[in-house]
């Protein structure tokens, strides 16, 4: 007789995405991993109903694929290139360790900087974080480690909402931007592609808010899912999406009576009353420097945080004042006629019609006029809804951005006209409105609330790079340089990520000018979850940039595009071989509002492969072989793995001089994590959590909302005027020109007091004929974007067969989506392979032909072109990562660009 | 008696496939045999066009065309309306996969795997070779429905007697339980919404049903 099944099934969090975690659990039968399940324990706690998204049931054919790396390989071919064989040969740990130990002993002999200045070590990972949830105690090495460069990007931050994250944190601190989707009823959608990037909790809040009424309207060249869940799809030309909102502006603003907006939001809570002056910066009291308003009661100028006042919105009035410009320049004024903020707001937008916005963006002025009035009709002004006890306005309209939207030329005026749009009916930040999710940029990251203190000027305090002739960095501590360009960009561990991280690529290969700080390729670079080989722009180039690292330590499950180029491979155990505890909950990304905060633990369902090993021991040995166990112990002890060891009601440190193992480890961390839940009553560790998979307690709703914090503190959102941007703009602007640096002028035009819409689709073209002569728009007539696909977003899995064959179901995955009258009069048929050209590259794919996209543009979904991954460099995708320029033209002044560029295509085989 | 059914909203579905992999686990088929499969549909021309997306697959019908067709009695009709397949009968002549007019059924004639030639673990782990040469379709997972009675639980309510593809649907799309029971979920969503059901038309009784509106 048979023995009987052993079944269990073992519970997981599932974090290939930004949008996550999601739980889930592992069947596993006879030790084999069978299935995947919602955690279904988990549905009263969790946004989404408990539910993991269709890249979770991939983690098994991931975990069993016979294409990964078994064993540590170490290269015998010394040249490096796409061409070059790696010769790779499978090597014992210990050998790699003694490689891998050697190297950064020798490293660490000679400095932790080079003479340029930049870290010798240098690390790269996937986007959005995600690879840290998978790479154990690494962080803890990387902390002992010293300086790092994690300017090395590979397409994330520049091509990601890269302007959301800076501007978004300025503003509200909104790291990224949503609707308060549970209680929103009408949502303009720019681009945003959240039923394929929202993952399951937006998925679950954007299906429940469409069954009860919210009307979401779609403004993007072609019809995404998001397109299709939506109530009406708006094909706008492809980066003219900030003429559109700077057309709803002009209608709320000129052409509505103001009382449809919230005058006493705008007059309390943002910076419309304040007093401009001729030099673009705020009149100020000459005594105590604070920004002047004009009191209505009083009839006089007086200091922003006077009490009890009445401010003028509109109007010019006379008075006496300072204005301190760039540098400290100071102008005094005497019988000055000035105007508030949101005068000179108004005036701005004189130009900007809905009939201009027509032929601009190629949507009717009426469709303009009409969603302004669907805009301000459903926002409410005056509404209220109380929320544990605390009565807050109640706005249920938002404005939600997608990437390319979102970044380089033309979003930080999106970005701009969003935030004002939500101010004009007082719906930022709070119940129904448009709310941030978290920060990265700011400190303390523990809550976005807890990251609130008031400036000098009334707003939110914000940690700008200093731009003062003192302060400013003017040799960059890393390659990108995101410390000297970008004072947006902070300082934070996320912020050189969010740096211009194509410039370490550019400036490698070339110097932006003579005098720049030589960039040269880090002594030993350490790679995880990221594939810059084919995930960035100019892949072919940047290929040729990796293939001069020296030493190259890439952490592998399988091989590919960029690890072919690796000294040393060391394979990691899978997400469901390896342990590791993250935190859950609270406000995170995307969609992720929980009513619950907590920890979820991913563990062993199944022995490693192989001699794969768990990346804690990985991370542990390394610290070991750099003489830096010490140091490491300790960075764990300050909660470098998720949680810190210690706090004045408990102490579950690590003793720093012994080595420990990964059981022990996550053990301590999950004792800390139930204490800091239980305010240092429990203590339950690893065991407990491997039983119950998750730990959570309840925290108010409040929490989602910034504006109770602002209103408890007396700060004013910055909108609309933006003078600390102009004066860290000139100031910039000052410092790179007392260097000679000229390159970055065009970037520095954009800081400003007031933005203006220019042709950004115009800045795309003028490169293309610049870099491709004067008939280059005949011979590249077509805007390529591309979309989201959920199957494979950030996910390092299209190695993945399950996940190729269900992307497959959804139009334009396979191949280059084409609007079918343009493709008939091309002569272009369904299935014909096409070449899709720009000036850069060029790349091949079925044609798939479709309505639901502009004649003038095309789309690529997936970002794929791989020539070394196993299985996914069989699939012959096309990708639009071969295509994009690397240009300094096309970065804007926060360092980004975008996922677009001006392509041509023709017809290279019919359909077989 | 029960008639088991499954109401699909349109307004909710995204076309994410998270149903079809849940289905593909759960089931164990093989590549590209995908029992819940999510249409991707356009219609209409630029720029007036709607994209839908539409979960289809074995309808369970009241009168199922497929079942009249079967020459072995391979398919039969559960007395709770699941329409099933008895692999033993089943010679694999392919009628039922003709006959039926929303294209749910397969047949495997070669063992395929995900990754070429070999099966993985999982794959080898979970192989059925009664499948083989046989038709296959949904069975709204009546293994789950099948122990619901003697755990005292409710289809459709209860994750463990539930299909995979309700349990996994992460956008409330899929709902599944007893149309003959009035206070049932898919009951109740029926009372309140319009729905649809596909190709009704040829008198099939399909069971699933497809909502897309409030009443």
């Amino acid at each position: 007789m048979a023995a009987a099944k052993s079944v269990k099934k073992v519970p997981q969090y599932c974090y290939q995405c930004v949008a996550g975690p999601d739980l889930l659990t592992v069947k596993v039968e006879d030790g084999v991993a069978t299935e995947v399940e919602p955690n279904f324990s988990a549905c009263d706690v969790h946004p989404g109903a408990g539910k993991c998204c269709v890249k979770a049931y991939g983690i098994i054919q991931k975990t069993y694929s016979p294409n990964r790396l078994l064993a540590p390989m170490k290269r015998t071919n010394p040249k490096k290139g796409r061409h070059e064989d790696p010769g790779f040969v499978p090597i014992s740990w210990d050998e790699a360790f003694d490689i891998i130990g050697a190297k950064m002993k020798e490293i660490r002999a000679r400095g932790l900087t080079n003479e340029y200045g930049y870290p010798r070590a240098a690390a790269s990972f996937g986007g959005g974080g995600i690879p840290t949830y998978y790479m154990g105690t690494f962080p803890a090495f990387l902390a002992a480690w010293g300086p790092v460069d994690f300017s090395y990007g590979s397409g994330q931050g520049v091509s990601c909402t890269h302007s959301e994250h800076l501007y978004g944190e300025l503003w509200h601190r909104a790291f990224t931007v949503c609707p308060d989707t549970p209680s929103c009823n009408y949502v303009l959608s720019f681009g945003a592609n959240v039923e394929a990037s929202g993952g399951v909790v937006g998925a679950w809040r954007h299906g429940v808010a469409r069954e009860r009424g919210m009307k979401r309207v779609q403004f993007e060249p072609h019809l995404s899912v998001t397109g299709a869940a939506s109530a009406e799809w708006v094909p706008i030309k492809p980066k003219t999406d900030a003429a559109f909102l700077f057309g709803l502006v002009h209608v709320l603003v000129r052409e509505m009576p103001r009382e449809k907006l919230d005058v006493p939001f705008l007059k309390q809570h943002t910076g419309s009353p304040y007093l401009i002056g001729p030099n673009g910066f705020y009149l100020r009291d000459p005594a105590t420097r604070k920004p002047l308003l004009w009191d209505l009661k009083r009839n006089a100028a007086v200091p922003f945080d006077t009490p009890d006042t009445d401010p003028a919105l509109d109007g010019a009035f006379t008075l006496d004042a300072i204005e301190v410009g760039a540098d400290e320049e100071t102008w005094t004024h005497r019988g000055l006629a000035a105007e508030t903020a949101f005068g000179k707001l108004v005036e701005r937008m004189r130009p900007y019609t809905p009939e201009w916005a027509e032929q601009t963006c190629d949507v009717r002025s009426g469709t303009v006029r009409r969603i302004a009035a669907e805009y301000v009709e459903q926002a409410r002004v005056g509404a209220t809804v109380e929320i544990d006890g605390e009565t807050l306005p109640y706005r249920p309209v938002s404005i939600q951005f997608g990437r390319t939207v979102n970044n380089g030329w033309g979003a930080y005026e999106c970005c701009w006209a969003r935030t004002l749009m939500a101010c004009l009916v007082g719906g930022l930040e709070v119940p129904g409105g448009t709310l941030g999710t978290t920060v990265r940029l700011n400190r303390p990251a523990t809550t976005r609330q807890a990251s609130v203190r008031i400036n000098e000027d009334g707003f939110m305090f914000y940690p700008m790079n200093p731009t003062d002739k003192a302060n400013w960095a003017a040799k960059p501590k890393v390659r990108n340089a995101h410390d000297t360009m970008v004072p947006l960009s902070a300082s934070s561990p996320w912020s050189t990520a969010l740096g211009p991280t194509h410039f370490s690529w550019m400036f490698q290969k070339e110097s932006p000018d003579e005098n720049w700080p030589k960039v040269t390729p880090p002594d030993i670079w350490f790679c995880y979850r990221t594939n810059p080989s084919i995930s960035f722009w100019d892949t072919k180039e940047l290929s040729k940039r990796i293939a001069e690292f020296p030493f190259i330590v890439a952490f592998a499950y399988n091989r590919d595009e960029t690890n072919h180029m690796a000294d040393v491979l060391l394979p990691e155990c899978t997400d469901i071989e390896s342990t590791q505890l993250i935190r859950v909950g609270g406000s995170k990304f995307i969609e992720q509002f929980w009513d619950h905060e907590g920890f979820a633990l991913r563990q062993p369902a199944v022995a490693p492969a192989g001699a794969t090993r768990d990346f804690t021991e990985i991370a542990t040995e390394l610290a070991v072989r750099a003489g830096l166990l010490e140091q490491y112990n300790e960075a764990i002890n300050r909660g470098s793995a998720c949680v810190r060891l210690s706090s004045d009601q408990y102490d579950f440190s690590l003793d720093p001089k012994q080595r420990h193992d990964a059981q022990t480890i996550w053990d301590r961390t999950c004792r800390a994590a139930s204490a800091e839940l239980t305010e240092g009553r429990e203590s339950d560790g690893l065991d407990w959590f491997k039983e119950h998979g998750l730990r959570t307690r309840p925290i108010s709703r409040l929490s989602w909302y910034l504006f109770p914090e602002l209103r408890k503190k007396g700060i004013r959102f910055e909108m609309p005027f933006q003078e600390r941007l102009y004066r860290v703009g000139v100031e910039l602007g000052h410092r790179l020109h007392e260097q000679g640096i000229k390159w970055w002028d065009v970037q520095l035009e954009e800081y400003g007091g007031l933005p203006k819409v220019m042709d950004f689709p115009g800045i795309w073209e003028q490169e293309t004929v610049r870099q491709a002569g004067a008939g280059a728009l005949a011979d590249y007539p077509f805007w390529l974007i591309t979309s989201r696909s959920m199957q494979y977003a950030w996910g390092s899995n299209v190695g993945v067969p399950l996940m190729n064959e269900v992307s497959g179901n959804v139009r334009g995955s396979k191949g280059v989506l084409i609007n079918r009258r343009r493709a008939q009069e091309l002569g272009i048929e369904e299935g014909d392979i096409v070449e899709v050209s720009s000036y850069v590259g060029a790349t091949r794919g079925p044609a798939m032909l479709a309505e639901g996209i502009r004649a003038d543009t095309l789309l690529m979904m997936g970002q794929f072109d791989h020539w070394a991954t196993p299985y996914a460099k069989d699939l012959h995708k096309p990708s639009m990562n071969s295509l994009i320029p690397m240009s300094m033209a096309l970065t804007d002044s926060t360092g980004s660009s975008a996922d677009i560029v001006r392509v041509g295509v023709k017809k290279l085989e019919a359909a077989s | 008696m029960a008639r088991f059914i499954m109401t699909v909203d349109l307004r909710r579905c995204i076309g994410c496939q998270t149903c079809t992999v849940a289905c593909r686990h759960a089931n164990a088929t093989p590549p590209d045999v995908q029992w819940r499969k999510v249409l991707d549909i356009e219609t209409g021309e630029f720029p007036d066009v709607r994209r839908s997306f539409v979960p289809t697959g074995c309808m369970h019908c009241g009168d199922p065309p497929c079942m009249h067709v079967c020459p072995s009695t391979a398919t039969y009709q559960r007395a709770d309306g699941i329409v099933d397949i008895n692999y033993d009968l089943c010679i694999g002549c392919g009628y039922c996969a003709v006959a039926c007019p929303y294209q749910a059924r397969y047949i495997s004639h070669k063992r395929e795997f995900a990754y070429g030639d070999k099966p993985t673990a999982q794959e080898a782990a979970r192989f059925d070779a009664r499948r083989m040469n046989v038709a296959t379709k949904c069975t709204f997972c009546s293994d789950r429905v099948d122990v619901a009675k003697e755990k005292g639980l409710t289809p459709g309510v209860d994750p463990e007697v539930t299909p995979a593809c309700v349990n996994s649907c992460i956008a409330g799309v899929l709902a599944f339980g007893d149309r003959e029971d009035a206070n049932s979920n898919v009951s109740q969503l029926l009372a309140e919404n319009q729905f649809f059901r596909m190709h009704e038309e040829l008198g099939t009784d399909p069971g699933m049903y497809y909502i897309f509106d409030k009443k």
